[in-house]
């Protein structure tokens, strides 16, 4: 069994309302399933659900036990971790990893002051289960039971790092929150601060960076991309914010030859009725022109990637 | 034994080492201001030999054991992105003890810092006119840049013992870093080779720290990045811009200019491109004469 369930799909803030009941109003969180190992990616709003239900099922056969990785630390990626039940459950082992961009405050102090008087009424040091924590880098992991790991950085203000899981043959790939490697020095020898060495090393830097990026998807049999705006509003005024456009995650997953896409991170501001006309949008437009299908991310749906036997 | 607890100073400061007073109050402006241009970012860094040393740090701790080194402040830019590098300089920056004018006893604060710089652009002109591929020029500023890095923790943490080391060097009239070695039992190249290593900064960066007064007993690959900050360090004491302490520089033997092919007359031509670049640095940050 290898399969992905989206208890959270939302960018930025959770979006309760009737606008938001397609899909989903919280903001990040992904339960993956290899075999029997249980491993949840980001603990925004969504993982209140999921640790319910986490609660209803597999407690009952024993005490809850996962690994947790983090894309990044920005808060809607972090902000449901006081409400997921099994963290006041005595016997729950959780093995929290993710990137941290200052050394001086490990990953612990960022994800668990929030839960220190002032934010909350339980301290960490209160909490019932067994939680470690790790700061990880651009690497590659054995999970054990047979899944691998392995990590990029993404282009994000803070430092983000996407995740390639492969299991018995297939592969899952997280690509969030991200926005396309770009030279942000200028390259028109008319602009006053124009600096030739300055121009070409940034391109290059940039193509370098991209081109990894394009190899790190490569492939996957289910690809979840950052996709909080479309072309159009990327480039009036949201260059440099952390995300991609719908344009930019559908072209590169299908130059990465990826075989199933859904479209993540949903802006705030997008209802249920324009993320569906969007949906229909880029489906009929790519109708006959890609082999890869295309889908928007919906919150309480489960994909199933058939292990290759 | 003075020795020993000389280095436990030297360490202990290397921990939280603060940015340089001249560049704090630039940092601030530049990265407080939100439309800032990378450009300026690029440039406020590159001119703090500590600010530069902590972001390079940042990206490669951050890529450690992924290739090769990242020696480029631009190349970090773009891949750490503006806002990261922004926030660490900041951080850096209002770090509340940062060294203020008066720590600066033995050494010139404002005189050491152009020599730094002398230092990195010398080293970095140097190389384009060599020939050196473009890719590589920017290591070759940052290695002259922050080749006297060491000097920081020795006047800053033995600020009194340095006074006294800077005298050493007058009355016997010995190189800095011959004086250090005997009054301190270890010298701004010793220092500066723990500071790199604290900063993850294991290539050409560190070799110039270490070696660039012992470059005859090194060999290793970076050979070239080193007798290049050799050369640009015999030009900053011999031109006099900017002041590090040094008095009684050493000579340069003529085989490291044969070794660089690079004529030792050939020197006359950078004195323009070098001033004006430090001009700029200085127009930049806005500093008095
Ligand atoms: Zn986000
Ligand atoms: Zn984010």
């Amino acid at each position: 069994m290898f399969t992905v369930k989206i208890w959270g799909d939302r960018g930025s803030m959770p979006t309760p309302g009737p606008d938001t009941v397609e899909f989903g109003g919280n903001t990040s969180c992904i339960e993956v399933r290899c075999g029997k190992r249980l491993i949840i990616i980001d603990a925004g709003s969504g993982i209140r659900q999921l640790g319910d239900s986490l609660m209803r099922t597999d407690f009952r056969a024993g005490p809850i036990k996962a690994d947790i990785f983090i894309t990044h630390t920005h808060w809607d990626h972090i902000m449901g971790f006081p409400m997921f039940t099994p963290i006041y459950v005595p016997g729950t082992e959780l093995r929290i990893r993710g990137p941290i961009t200052y050394e001086e405050d490990p990953l612990e102090k960022v994800i668990g002051s929030q839960l220190s008087y002032r934010y909350w009424p339980v301290r960490q040091e209160e909490l019932a289960a067994k939680i470690t924590y790790e700061q990880i880098k651009e690497s590659t992991f054995d999970l054990g039971d047979g899944i691998w790991l392995t990590t990029k950085y993404l282009n994000h203000p803070i430092l983000c790092l996407g995740y390639r899981f492969e299991y018995r043959g297939r592969s899952f790939v997280t690509l969030y929150d991200n926005e396309p490697f770009r030279n942000v020095f200028p390259t028109d020898p008319e602009d006053p601060q124009y600096d030739e060495s300055y121009a070409r090393e940034g391109e290059e830097a940039a193509r370098e960076q991209n081109e990894k990026i394009l190899a790190f998807m490569s492939g996957a049999d289910l690809l979840v991309h950052d996709t909080q705006y479309t072309a159009k509003e990327y480039v009036s005024g949201k260059v440099g914010w952390g995300h991609s456009s719908f344009e930019h995650a559908i072209n590169a997953a299908h130059k990465a030859q990826v075989k199933r896409l859904l479209l993540f991170h949903h802006d705030p501001n997008r209802t249920d009725t324009e993320l569906q006309e969007l949906e229909i949008f880029y489906q009929a437009k790519l109708r006959g022109r890609t082999s890869m299908s295309v889908e928007m991310s919906r919150e309480g749906r489960l994909y199933t990637i058939d292990p290759v036997e | 034994m003075a020795g020993t607890s000389n280095l436990l100073k030297v360490r202990d400061y290397i921990g939280s080492m603060p940015s340089l007073p001249t560049t704090v109050s630039k940092v601030l402006e530049v990265c407080n201001n939100p439309k800032t241009s990378p450009m300026d970012l690029d440039r406020v860094i590159s001119l703090d030999p500590v600010l530069m040393g902590k972001v390079l740090k940042l990206i490669n701790s951050a890529y450690y054991g992924l290739g090769t080194q990242v020696t480029s402040l631009v190349r970090a830019i773009i891949m750490l992105g503006v806002n990261t590098v922004k926030n660490l300089a900041l951080s850096t920056a209002v770090l509340d003890k940062f060294t203020s004018n008066k720590n600066f006893r033995a050494l010139n604060m404002e005189g050491f810092w152009r020599h730094s710089l002398c230092a990195g652009v010398t080293a970095k002109l140097i190389a384009k006119k060599r020939g050196v591929e473009s890719k590589a020029l920017e290591e070759y500023f940052a290695a002259g840049l922050l080749h006297d890095i060491g000097k920081i923790p020795l006047n800053n943490a033995l600020a009194e013992e340095y006074v006294r080391t800077m005298a050493v060097a007058d009355r016997d009239r010995v190189s800095l870093h011959v004086a250090e070695k005997r009054t301190l039992e270890l010298d701004h190249a010793d220092a500066g080779a723990l500071i790199a290593a604290a900063w993850h900064l294991d290539g050409a960066i560190s070799d110039a720290a270490r070696y660039h007064h012992a470059f005859s007993e090194y060999q290793g690959e970076n050979r070239d990045v080193v007798l290049t900050v050799a050369v640009a360090n015999y030009y900053a004491s011999r031109e006099g811009i900017g002041f590090s302490g040094n008095l009684y520089p050493d000579k340069l033997p003529p085989e490291v200019f044969e070794e660089l092919k690079f004529r030792k007359e050939a020197l006359e031509e950078l004195e323009g491109p070098v001033n004006a670049e430090i001009d700029k640095a200085k127009v930049f940050l806005r500093l008095a004469q």
